[in-house]
């Protein structure tokens, strides 16, 4: 009988010590993080997707891409030359739509909020975790994509607001030759990839085009001009690790957020007359659009988020609109 | 809240839960104040999305429970009460936590409820109302070309139709932005259903 007291002492003893000990090894974690980078991060996976951004600016490359969301799959052809610090693309549409998008002359230099996020070298060695906050990353061996022997990247989102990834990348040039968005249930919600690549060659796409949409180039610094929907707006809430892609319209009636891998957009329509409050929303691939009428700053308004994430994360930013103070 | 709760959470509104997951939530529901206020936020955007009140949803969630429980040979009445009872609790909570919870526990953090305005704006249950009367006309564009049919979104219907029409319209400007700011240079594109010039 005397014999169990001692027990449960010692066993609190030792609860304590265990704690003690575990504390401890989270504060040198935790220090650990601060000085050397990002260890729960796998490095070598960051160092990957570096590298695929950069090249996906820096390489001259073309090839037919197929994209698949469900049972529909769409066929394309990608171009991406670089001449004098600027690059050229196309992508045309050889399926479906006789459609061409085209962007000139962009510089070099000019890096985007999303590629900002995934050049994450820096962000590494001043002590931040970058993506690596957001996402885990995995390096494995990669499949055979248009040709090339490629490298697999998974990555698995951190928390519900995001979906997760499975890139492959040329091993050479680490450009990304195929993305699977994955949701929830390991279920692949869209795919594309490259089944056709060269690199270098300058040949001319065959394709009848009867629409070409020039792609906008929004500056990213640039403020608003006007607030013609004439209302102050803004999120208050949007996931840990979105940030603006650019100062919004100049109408101020969209804004669009990412966090390097995925993208969403805000849109608010005022309205002429009162609306009853209420939401919708719609799917195609890893695409939502979720709608909700309500009333801002007693004025009826709709608010529309679209974009990559799950349909909970864009209920709950446009759930955070609100009127900018 | 733990990722595992939050997934089994997600999970059950989904109807995607297994039995274990169903447990997890329930066996926390009655004590995890913050579980519940998720709850309510969930259960917020599917009443809407299916046209439910505020009201009915919470009889239908702990009656969805109540079913997929009740068809369990192994059920028990030691456990059916023990799982029943936390859910009565919650729908009270709920009820009293609806018209707090604003939209995710990361907005409570950031200091919200500062005006009238706002809970106005962005109440759960205010989505709630959907089926009750007609609305006026939603007006059409600004500066884009293609009119806009006026739609009077007074259910479910007609809020789902209006999220497919603004996914039209809006999936090429979105696009720009994702060409610019995701890995995959222009292929963002081929997610707009029909490219304009």
């Amino acid at each position: 009988m005397r014999v169990w007291p001692d027990i449960h002492r010692l066993v609190g003893i030792l609860g304590t010590a265990a704690a003690l000990l575990l504390s401890a090894v989270q504060v040198f974690a935790a220090q650990s993080v601060v000085g050397d980078g990002c260890p729960a991060a796998d490095a070598e996976a960051l160092v990957w997707l570096d590298k695929m951004s950069r090249s996906s600016h820096e390489v001259d490359y073309r090839g037919v891409v197929t994209f698949q969301r469900g049972d529909d799959m769409q066929v394309m052809q990608i171009a991406h030359s670089v001449a004098g610090g600027s690059t050229s693309e196309q992508m045309t549409r050889l399926t479906g739509q006789g459609a061409q998008v085209e962007r000139a002359d962009h510089p070099l230099e000019c890096l985007h909020p999303g590629h900002q996020l995934l050049q994450v070298g820096d962000s590494l060695q001043s002590g931040g975790c970058g993506i690596a906050q957001h996402y885990r990353f995995g390096v494995a061996d990669g499949e055979r994509v248009a040709g090339r022997d490629a490298v697999r990247i998974l990555v698995e989102p951190r928390d519900m607001y995001r979906y997760g990834y499975v890139m492959e990348l040329d091993r050479e040039t680490a450009l990304l030759l195929k993305t699977s968005t994955i949701g929830r249930g390991a279920k692949v919600l869209e795919r594309f990839q490259f089944a056709d690549l060269a690199y270098g060659q300058k040949d001319q796409s065959s394709a009848e085009v009867a629409t070409v949409h020039r792609a906008a180039h929004p500056n990213p610094g640039q403020p608003p001009a006007g607030q013609s929907v004439g209302l102050d707006w803004s999120p208050h809430w949007v996931p840990s690790g979105f940030t603006l892609t650019d100062a919004a319209t100049d109408d101020g009636r969209r804004r669009t957020y990412t966090d390097g891998l995925a993208a969403f957009s805000v849109f608010l329509e005022p309205l002429r007359g009162d609306i009853q409050p209420g939401e919708g929303m719609a799917r195609q691939g890893s695409t939502t659009s979720y709608t909700r009428g309500m009333t801002l700053n007693d004025r009826p308004v709709l608010v529309t988020v679209i974009g990559e994430v799950p349909v909970n994360t864009a209920r709950m930013v446009a759930d955070s609109v609100t009127q900018a103070k | 809240m733990s990722e595992k709760l939050r997934e089994s959470l997600s999970a059950l509104m989904d109807d995607e839960a297994n039995e274990l997951e169903v447990e997890r939530v329930l066996s926390r529901i009655g004590y995890d104040q913050e579980l519940r206020a998720t709850w309510s936020r969930f259960n917020g955007a599917r009443d809407a999305l299916s046209g439910h009140s505020q009201g009915m949803s919470q009889l239908d969630i702990s009656s969805q429970v109540s079913l997929a429980l009740a068809s369990e040979e192994s059920l028990q009445t030691s456990r059916w009460q023990r799982m029943v009872r936390p859910v009565a609790s919650f729908a009270v909570a709920a009820s009293v936590a609806a018209t707090v919870v604003i939209g995710g526990q990361q907005l409570a953090q950031i200091g919200v409820g500062d005006d009238g305005a706002r809970s106005v704006a962005t109440g759960v249950s205010a989505v709630g109302f959907v089926n009750s009367l007609g609305a006026m006309p939603v007006q059409a564009s600004y500066g884009t070309r293609s009119a806009v049919p006026a739609l009077r979104p007074a259910t479910r219907t007609a809020y789902s139709e209006l999220a497919r029409q603004r996914m039209t319209r809006y999936s090429q400007e979105h696009a720009e932005h994702a060409a610019l700011n995701t890995p995959q240079g222009l292929i963002p594109f081929a997610r707009v259903p029909r490219i304009t010039e």
